[in-house]
């Protein structure tokens, strides 16, 4: 049984910044990385691969130089890559990208039964968290988002049992297979390649599909089967750090409550 | 003279502005008709002037303005020459095709909020969502309806409108007693099938996000995840999504123009709550989805609070009340724990607080502790070392108390 | 006697062969290990083992007064290698080989020096029993079977000496007898008058206790400790030349395993290392890891790296593989993970050792194994490693903040061609606030002393040392050869280091990667500047009493150990106080071989047993000179509660206010 992880590579964006004078973007020297939930998707899909011997299949869907991300893939341990790369692919918002990897997915279920998809949560570049539930729904598995724990998978009977991570309560569920699970950051530690799989995953081919193997409708993926479309982008305001209770308030109890005012005043608290 | 009347008068060439592009994903690429976008390994593109037509495609798709129009040196000799033959009458190339403006679609109407709720409860959300609502539809003149799934819940129904919506979609139903993907999606999507809304908002909760997701695939149509700020273009009829991208780092408006409804989902506390209008009262509409509880894979075994659950789990918490050497003593850590109480957040502390033996080491935050991202760091006498910042430098707001003993 | 000979040579023949035979079934394991030249500056290599073996330099100095002692036993052992040879061949050819057939003022000479040399031997035997019995040092295993069982056959074999000789005057027919004092002595006085019958058993007697311990000696040796005996004075040989500053760079390439993980991909010398170990616990004496309760002890690294190669030889040998492992067994001859992650790399324990053993590089490279091959190490490491590999620096902040080190002046940027120093910052000078107030100070010192010299800014890339000790050496060897190549692109040939950790790395790590590099750190350039007169001290710094603390990189790794000192001096007008633990004998802060990115959670903290050693001196002022050492010492300073009283001062904030 398959596993299919899916990654994506994103451009490490703590160390993009905004210009404030010229309010472009700063981005030089900005590398791309494997997106870290993700990793601790690839992560978890290892570890159940570990436990119950599934095979795990990683697929990701971006430009050429994505194929970078696919080797860390195949260097810790993933038994296959596939990279859905053209042109036609480009400029996708999350309904055309759940498209495409739902469609590659299928194609990877003609040959083996597929247990489980698993995905990050959401990627550090879009935050959207949409994809997972978008493939989920279009290849009608069972969704189950915001995992933190998987507690037990019992192939026989097909079900698997996780928990999930809510705000304020933990919700533990069981379903059927095969299923969608996005996963959050807390759900284990990823690994560290070791050297010869490295040297191994340099010299491997990737297998690339792009649409002449897809053979998919093209305004249904990338920017024509996208349904949003970006107007504007603009750099938020972002104020420095501030001093309370310098010189002019000796008083802590003057400074805990300014403070309290800002935070309330920028809705990040709430006094009841 | 004839033959001047043919030359063609020269659209220009798309360049990149320097220092402008974000890297969106290849939209450019994608659009142009004659494939002369290539992508840099960054994801920048590079354009082949020579077969460029000027269509202004690719800069009319850029999210970010970092497409322009320029002439050639070539171009720009047509172009004086033109100039100087200013009397001749030109023969104008057509307009590049403007791109559809939509106005909305007539069947769909109406401005849609999901109630969120647990036991019975709804999420503050919500709330904020109505009242952020009901300014969109009062723009649009339409109805605000709050769509209302659950157990038991029609009181939740009287309660929406008190915050503004005008009509309410109940579904009560016992397969609803606790949110699931299956019931809560198929419901959704049978009253936005059967009703046709133009606008649905949806709190960007854990399970708010779980459920747009599946709908907004469903419906095939566009979902915009956490806004932050919420407008519409009357004219078209547009919802224009404020949201943070790159981590923050930009803010991007983003529309769906071309399919309904309009989704998004909002991130909690960014909305301001109306107060409530107790006197309104509205039109309780209820349906009833065709399911049973047999059909439904899921099951929910538990339900832990998180609170009871006794799991510290600092790097999930939002809000980070931390100590350190400066605290002198393991007392004075239950001074940080009524705070975090109160705030609902958790203490953690620096590693001198671990060696001293006042915290246990997997509240440490820093180098070889934990990576924390809480909405707001409090750091109460701790002094600052480069090997504890690092656990904490993406937090959104910091606040430093120096102690005096 | 001549009834004896066929006794005697059957006796001596199969001891000889239990001998040989032993000796031949343990070094021919020494051969299962990885090749190494050993060989090669022939000239420097023999004097380095008259010097060290044969002139004892090490055991003498490091461990007075017992130390003499041990090289008593040694000149001993090798006069009286004269005798018993004679003993032995007299015993096998009584009728031609004798001392009495030499010229009679060599015989007499010889025997006199024998003789003296047995009672000089017998009372160092008295002097190490006592020791061992009354007064045993904590670091060793001092009353072990084995050391008293070779006591006791030293002893044993002096008595039968003094026994024989003594019979033999009694008897008369010993013709040197009046140049043997002390068997003189056991003849004329303590057997005289005995009758004579008696005194020709007692020769034979005596004789076949000298024989029979003699042999019995031979052939206990290659089981015990002391198989030191055979191996010490060629590992004093074999010692590397050059100062162990380094570990040796790996092959990567498809096939390759890296590290040692198994005891046969150890180097042979290292296998030889550990049959060399005379156990005399110098090593665990000075190590930081040993001192504070960790788990690494390296007498007993290298007794369990011997235990391995022991048991599992045999299966090697026979291209089977080893049944115990070398590392992570609970067994004696199995090394646990703990026990590699605590060394410091600190190199206290090379610099003791009396035979040369190489301690460090043997732990980085059973590390390699762990990080390359097994990719099993410490949790908080895996930070470590992705920083470093993502954004080259260990603390993972954005490399554009890099060049941010300076707010008030921009910090000139290297220059091709035109730029004479290239001063390389380093990731703790660069980014961290505190140790960003040194990179200044020496931004100062480099100005007042009118020096060309440039940073890299946001450019500048982390040289890599502690990936290089922790055993990740796939990625430190990407970040050398870059760094080399964009030193190379750039024209540098001269670099100035804050960091001890970035000097070594540039300076001696960077050559086999090709770097051609003149490595300062800047205390050499500030003291060259101060001798050319181009930087004078208009003040002394007033800090009261200053105590200096070595860096191990700086002293142990490339000995500087004056120029520090010097400049202390000049900034203050007094020289500094010296630890009870200084120069070669310096501790460690606590912070090398990658320690500074782990948790100690076992025993003691290395740098709060430091800083007590610190405080001894009542100082006001801690120098050191290494931004780790400036973190580790301020923290302990912190933990101990004293940072109000006594400061840690980076030695270029001490030079800076002296220039003022």
């Amino acid at each position: 049984m398959l596993i299919i992880t899916c990654i994506k590579q994103v451009p490490d964006t703590t160390q993009v910044k905004i210009d404030a004078v010229t309010g472009t973007l700063i981005r030089e020297g900005v590398p791309s990385i494997i997106n870290p939930f993700d990793a601790h998707a690839l992560e978890e899909s290892l570890r159940l691969k570990d436990e119950y011997g599934f095979k795990v299949v990683a697929i990701s869907m971006g430009p050429p130089s994505a194929e970078m991300t696919l080797r860390r893939a195949l260097a810790l341990g993933a038994d296959d890559v596939i990279l859905l790369s053209d042109r036609a692919f480009g400029g996708a918002d999350t309904l055309a990208t759940s498209m495409l990897l739902s469609e590659a997915i299928k194609r990877l279920s003609v040959h083996e039964e597929i247990a489980m998809v698993i995905c990050g949560k959401q990627t550090i570049d879009g935050d959207t968290a949409q994809v997972g539930p978008g493939i989920a729904t279009r290849l009608k598995y069972t969704q189950l988002t915001s995992v933190d724990r998987i507690e037990n998978i019992d192939i026989q009977s097909r079900r698997i049992t996780v928990r999930c991570k809510f705000e304020g309560r933990y919700e533990i569920l069981e379903s059927s297979l095969p299923a969608m699970i996005a996963v959050l950051r807390e759900i284990n530690r990823p690994r560290y390649p070791t050297v010869p799989m490295r040297m191994m995953s340099q010299e491997a081919v990737i297998k690339t599909w792009d649409n002449k193997i897809m053979r998919l409708n093209e305004n249904t993926v990338g920017l024509k089967g996208s349904a949003t479309a970006v107007k504007r982008i603009f750099s938020p305001d972002r104020a420095m750090g501030q001093i309370l209770g310098g010189d002019e308030i000796s008083n802590p109890d003057d400074a805990a409550r300014m403070l309290i005012d800002k935070l309330v005043s920028k809705n990040l608290l709430s006094l009841q | 003279m004839n033959e001047k009347k043919k030359i063609r008068k020269p659209l220009g060439v798309a360049r990149l502005i320097e220092g402008k592009c974000i890297l969106c994903g290849a939209r450019c690429q994608s659009i142009c008709p004659k494939h002369v976008v290539t992508m840099t390994e960054q994801g920048e593109p590079v354009i082949d002037i020579s077969l460029c037509t000027g269509c202004k495609k690719c800069i009319t798709i850029c999210p970010s303005q970092a497409l322009e129009i320029y002439f050639t040196s070539e171009q720009e000799k047509i172009l004086e020459q033109i100039a100087r033959d200013q009397q001749e009458t030109l023969l104008h190339e057509e307009e590049p095709e403007a791109l559809e403006k939509p106005r909305g679609h007539d069947e769909y109407r109406g401005v849609w909020v999901f109630v969120e709720q647990i036991n019975e409860e709804a999420a503050p959300v919500s709330w904020e969502l109505l009242s952020v609502g009901s300014v969109l539809a009062k723009q649009l003149d339409v109805e605000l309806c709050a769509i209302v799934i659950g157990e038991k819940v029609e009181q939740l129904c009287h309660l929406a409108f008190t915050y503004g919506a005008d009509k309410a979609y109940l579904m009560d139903d016992p397969i609803f007693r606790y949110y699931r993907t299956e019931p809560y999606f198929k419901a959704l999507c049978y009253l936005s099938k059967k009703y046709k809304p133009e606008i649905m908002l949806i709190g960007a909760t854990g399970v708010g996000r779980d459920l747009a997701g599946a709908v907004a695939t469903e419906l095939n149509t566009g979902l915009t995840a956490d806004c932050t700020g919420l407008a519409v273009d009357n004219e078209r009829r547009l919802l224009m999504q404020t949201r943070p991208a790159f981590g923050g780092n930009i803010m991007a408006t983003i529309t769906t123009e071309r399919s309904w409804p309009q989704m998004a989902t909002v991130r909690p506390h960014t909305m301001h709550m109306h107060e409530r209008d107790t006197s309104r009262q509205g039109e309780i509409v209820n349906e009833k989805l065709d399911m049973y509880e047999e059909e439904i894979a899921t099951k929910v075994i538990e339900i832990i609070e998180r609170k009871q659950s006794g799991e510290v789990d600092i790097t999930a918490a939002d809000y980070i009340i931390s100590g350190g050497r400066g605290l002198q003593s393991a007392d004075n850590f239950r001074l940080l724990k009524e705070l975090a109480d109160e705030l609902g957040g958790v203490v953690a502390c620096s590693r001198s607080a671990v060696d001293a033996g006042w915290m246990p080491s997997e509240h440490q935050v820093g180098q070889t502790g934990k990576t924390v991202r809480p909405k707001i760091y409090v750091a109460c006498g701790i002094s600052g070392a480069i090997q504890h910042l690092v656990g904490m430098q993406n937090s959104d707001i910091l606040s430093q108390g120096k102690l005096k003993p | 006697m001549s009834a004896q000979i066929p006794f005697f040579t059957t006796l001596f023949a199969v001891a000889a062969v239990f001998f040989l035979w032993s000796c031949y079934l343990r070094f021919s394991l020494v051969l299962l290990g990885k090749p190494d030249d050993r060989f090669s500056n022939f000239s420097r290599r023999f004097a380095n083992m008259l010097l060290y073996a044969f002139g004892q330099k090490r055991v003498v100095t490091r461990s007075y007064p017992f130390g003499l002692n041990h090289s008593v036993f040694f000149w001993c052992f090798l006069i009286l290698l004269i005798a018993n040879t004679e003993f032995l061949l007299h015993g096998l050819f009584p009728g031609y080989i004798s001392l009495s057939h030499l010229p009679e003022g060599l015989y007499f000479a010889l025997a006199l020096v024998f003789d003296i040399v047995s009672f000089v031997a017998l009372l160092a035997v008295v002097i190490a029993l006592s020791r061992r019995w009354f007064y045993p040092p904590e670091y060793i295993d001092a009353r072990s079977v084995d050391a008293f069982v070779i006591l006791g056959l030293v002893a044993t074999l002096m008595l039968a000496f003094f026994g024989m000789h003594g019979s033999e005057i009694a008897l008369g027919s010993e013709g040197a007898a009046a140049f043997m004092p002390v068997s003189n002595f056991v003849g004329s006085f303590i057997l005289a008058g005995a009758p004579v019958n008696m005194l020709v058993a007692m020769v034979t007697v005596f004789f076949w206790i000298h024989a029979v311990t003699l042999l019995l000696f031979l052939d206990y040796l290659p089981y015990s400790k002391h198989m030191h005996i055979l191996t010490a004075i060629p590992n004093c040989f074999f010692r590397s030349i050059e100062k162990i500053n380094t570990q040796l760079p790996e092959e990567f390439k498809k096939g390759n395993s890296y590290g040692v993980g198994q005891v046969d991909q150890f180097r042979w010398k290292d296998l030889f290392d550990s049959m060399s170990c005379t156990e005399c616990g110098r090593c665990s004496d000075n190590c930081p890891a040993t001192l504070t309760g960790k788990a690494l002890n390296p007498r007993l690294l290298i007794h369990d790296i011997k235990m391995n190669l022991l048991h599992n030889g045999k299966l090697l040998k026979s291209g089977r593989a080893p049944d115990l492992p070398l590392i992570g067994g609970l067994k004696e001859g199995s090394i646990a993970d703990d026990v590699l992650w605590a060394c410091t790399t600190c190199g206290a324990c090379m610099e003791v050792c009396p035979v040369f053993i190489e301690h460090v590089p043997k732990i980085v490279y059973m590390r390699r194994h762990q990080v390359e091959m097994k990719a099993k190490f410490p949790e908080e490491l895996l930070t470590l490693f992705d920083n470093m590999e993502n954004r080259s620096n260990p603390w993972g902040i954005i490399p554009a903040e890099r060049g941010r080190w300076t707010s008030e002046t921009v910090a000139p940027l290297f220059e091709k061609d035109k730029t004479e120093f290239l001063f390389f910052v380093g990731c703790a000078g660069a980014f961290d606030t505190r140790n960003k107030r040194n990179t200044l100070a020496i931004t100062r010192i480099l100005d007042k002393g009118g020096v060309s010299w440039g940073a890299l800014g946001k450019d500048e890339q982390c040289c890599g040392d502690s990936l290089r000790r922790l055993g990740n050496e796939f990625v430190f060897a990407q970040m050398a050869k870059q760094n080399v190549k964009a030193f190379k692109d750039m024209g540098v040939r001269k670099v100035i280091t804050q960091c001890p950790h970035c000097y070594n790395t540039l300076k001696n790590d960077y050559r086999q990667f090709g770097g051609e590099l003149e490595v300062l750190h800047y205390t050499e350039l500030a003291l060259q500047l101060v001798e050319s007169g181009k930087l004078a001290f208009k003040n002394k710094a007033e800090l009261g009493k200053v105590v200096f603390h070595d860096s191990c990189y700086l002293g142990r790794y490339n000995s500087i150990y004056k120029t520090p000192r010097e400049l202390i001096e000049l900034a203050t007008g007094h020289s500094p106080l010296e630890m009870e633990r200084a120069f070669e004998r310096s501790f460690c802060c606590g912070a090398g071989g990658g320690r500074m990115w782990m948790e100690e959670s076992a025993g003691n903290r290395v740098n709060l047993e430091r800083v007590k050693e610190a405080l001894k001196r009542q100082p006001d002022t801690i120098c050191v000179c290494c931004p780790y050492c400036v973190t580790m010492m301020e923290d302990g300073l912190m933990d101990l509660k004293v940072s109000d009283q006594v400061k840690v001062l980076e030695l270029s904030e001490i030079i800076e206010t002296a220039l003022k």
